[in-house]
């Protein structure tokens, strides 16, 4: 494909604009940066609006933009799932978080690791927490190249060896060195360019490509009609319909137990505005519902036939709808506008994620095995550092292994983070579980939804769960979920038992 | 009368049963799995959901609205924590 060169102009304009904002993030809302919660968590300072765009920035993130429209463009309405899932994560936010949020701010936690280890007193809980954050995370920055990597080849540029992963190097040195020196304030200040480009984005494509096409109706009657609807249920099956709501329903549960969604989370200045933003961030849940029906236009717009685009697709594959609809779609320079708006907002999830890590690294490992004594500058330095080798991590990741597998891996993170709900959800409201049953519940459920995704060859996060020969396909994180949680309620009585008779044995 | 106290708490939060409705609109898939009736040349199945983002939205604004309204001027953790939110509430 030809190089776009006004796309590129502008795109590299808006990227230079927001390297230079992150750089001058350091000195908003100035404190000192050699705190951890100040480097780290911004100084939990972020108000409503800030919160709103940290968030929406967040959590909505590049891959989503590139990865969704493609399932959708690829399998239909399975796709959709999303939305169920973009509605019920609110009520969730809700109902947990503030709570989370003045423990959190009383006792002067910053990642959930700290807040179990206080909750429950056990080092080794904590450091499963830790770990399976870390491990969940790394994955997820990586698939955020991918979707850069996806919009930088769509601009013209081959994306092939050394040289054609340099742009992706260059973006991401860039991001290192304002996250180090910047850090939570720098990807908070490049959400909002961020999210308003997406939202300028989105809104012009929903109007302007129907128009081209013919309407709605002509976009979905071009689309073929079992793609439009989900495929009913066999015999003794309840197929893809629990299939798509525990889809929904998992993910959902697992969103803000990721360490970057509770670190945008922890920010905030209140309870409160992690409340409004429950009722106000649905506005970028109707922005990722659009977005899905990007997959339909570019169905109807036939880009995947257009002999210009035949390489993109052979490279990328459905990933490729996207932009080739926009590049099919906009004149040069709005594609440049759109193609900045994807790869900032790779950008900024992956500065939140890679603090969020450093944070987890350092507060809950380094700290507490290694060097207890640690000063808060120490602490914070590590952090920094620990920032730069996730992020290095995460491009060697997805340079060095097949990007499958990183996708694969992306999906079990998800069955991964799950199984700290049960810790975290449980420590607002009672201490009273057992930490070995925790530890137990956490393994237990990590190994089950680990062996679930296997059988589906790590293909599928779906496991077709059969009970008196009736199937009940679902989402592997939530069946393990629920194992998680049944072993935690049935060990804790017994480990009470254990522990009143060995202090009872400990009496003289 | 410390009875009467927790029934009291409980019964503050009685706005949040109001979120069991977005979950009972899109946990039965096979009310929605359907193209008919359309809206603007938009199959069921999707502007239903798109629809249920806005009425989930609405849901938790009105309980937000409603739960601080009855909190209103008890000490509540986070009513307290927010005064103490350095740049104002909303920046």
């Amino acid at each position: 494909m030809t190089l776009d060169v006004t796309a590129t102009v502008v795109f590299c304009a808006l990227f230079l604009f927001v390297t230079w904002l992150g750089f001058v993030a350091a000195h908003w809302r100035k404190a000192d940066l050699n705190l951890l919660h100040e480097w780290g968590l911004g100084g939990r300072r972020f108000g409503t609006m800030v919160t709103w765009f940290l968030l929406g920035g967040d959590l909505y993130t590049a891959y989503a933009f590139i990865a969704l429209p493609a399932l959708v463009f690829g399998a239909g309405a399975i796709g959709f799932f999303v939305v169920p899932y973009a509605i019920i994560i609110y009520p969730i936010l809700f109902l947990i978080f503030p709570r989370l949020w003045a423990i959190a701010h009383a006792r002067g936690h910053v990642t959930a690791a700290d807040y179990v280890r206080d909750r429950f007193g056990s080092r080794t809980l904590a450091l499963a927490v830790a770990l399976t954050g870390i491990v969940a995370t790394m994955p997820y920055i990586a698939v955020q190249l991918i979707g850069m990597e996806v919009v930088i080849g769509a601009l013209g540029f081959s994306t092939q060896g050394f040289f054609g992963h340099l742009p992706l190097i260059i973006a991401f040195i860039i991001l290192a060195a304002f996250t180090y020196t910047s850090g939570l304030r720098a990807p908070a200040l490049i959400a909002v360019v961020k999210d308003l480009l997406i939202f300028v984005a989105i809104s012009a494509a929903v109007i302007v490509i129907p128009a081209q096409l013919g309407g709605y109706s002509a976009i979905f009657n071009a689309v073929p009609t079992e793609k439009l609807t989900l495929p009913a249920p066999g015999e003794n099956s309840l197929g893809s319909y629990s299939a798509y709501f525990t889809l929904a329903l998992g993910s959902a549960l697992a969103l803000f137990l990721y360490p970057h969604a509770l670190t945008g989370v922890l920010s905030a200045s209140s309870g409160n505005v992690i409340k409004r933003n429950a009722g106000m961030l649905s506005a970028y849940s109707l922005i990722v519902g659009l977005v899905a029906l990007l997959g339909f236009m570019a169905i109807a717009a036939g880009v995947d036939k257009n002999p210009a685009f035949a390489a993109g697709f052979a490279q990328y594959g459905p990933n490729f709808a996207v932009p080739a609809l926009f590049r099919a779609s906009f004149p040069s320079w709005f594609v440049g506008v759109a193609f900045a708006a994807i790869a900032i907002g790779a950008l900024v999830p992956a500065a939140i994620m890679s603090i969020a890590c450093a944070n987890l690294f350092t507060r809950n490992i380094y700290k507490e095995f290694w060097r207890p004594d640690c000063s808060e500058t120490d602490e914070t330095r590590m952090a920094k550092i620990v920032s730069l080798v996730v992020k290095i991590g995460a491009v060697v990741l997805i340079l060095a292994i097949p990007q499958t597998y990183a996708i694969q891996l992306q999906l079990l993170g998800g069955i991964w983070i799950i199984q700290l709900l049960p810790p975290v959800l449980l420590g607002l409201y009672t201490r009273s579980s057992s930490p070995q049953a925790l530890l137990i519940g956490w393994a237990v459920g990590t190994g089950l939804g680990t062996y679930m995704a296997a059988t589906q060859g790590f293909t599928s996060s779906v496991y077709p769960l059969t009970v008196f020969g009736f199937t009940v396909p679902g989402y592997a994180a939530l069946y393990s979920l629920v194992i998680n949680f049944l072993v935690v309620v049935a060990l804790t009585p017994l480990f009470d038992l254990l522990g009143k008779r060995r202090a009872a044995a400990a009496v003289p | 009368m410390a009875r009467d106290k927790q029934k009291g708490r409980w019964w503050r939060y009685w706005p949040r049963l109001l979120f069991v409705l977005p979950f009972v609109a899109v946990l039965w898939v096979p009310f929605y799995n359907r193209i008919e009736p359309e809206l603007f040349g938009i199959p069921f199945f999707y502007w239903y959901q798109l629809l249920w983002i806005l009425l989930g939205a609405a849901i938790v604004l009105a309980v937000y609205v409603i739960d601080s309204r009855i909190g209103g001027g008890t000490t509540s953790s986070d009513g307290k924590e927010d005064e103490t939110g350095i740049p104002g509430g909303t920046l």
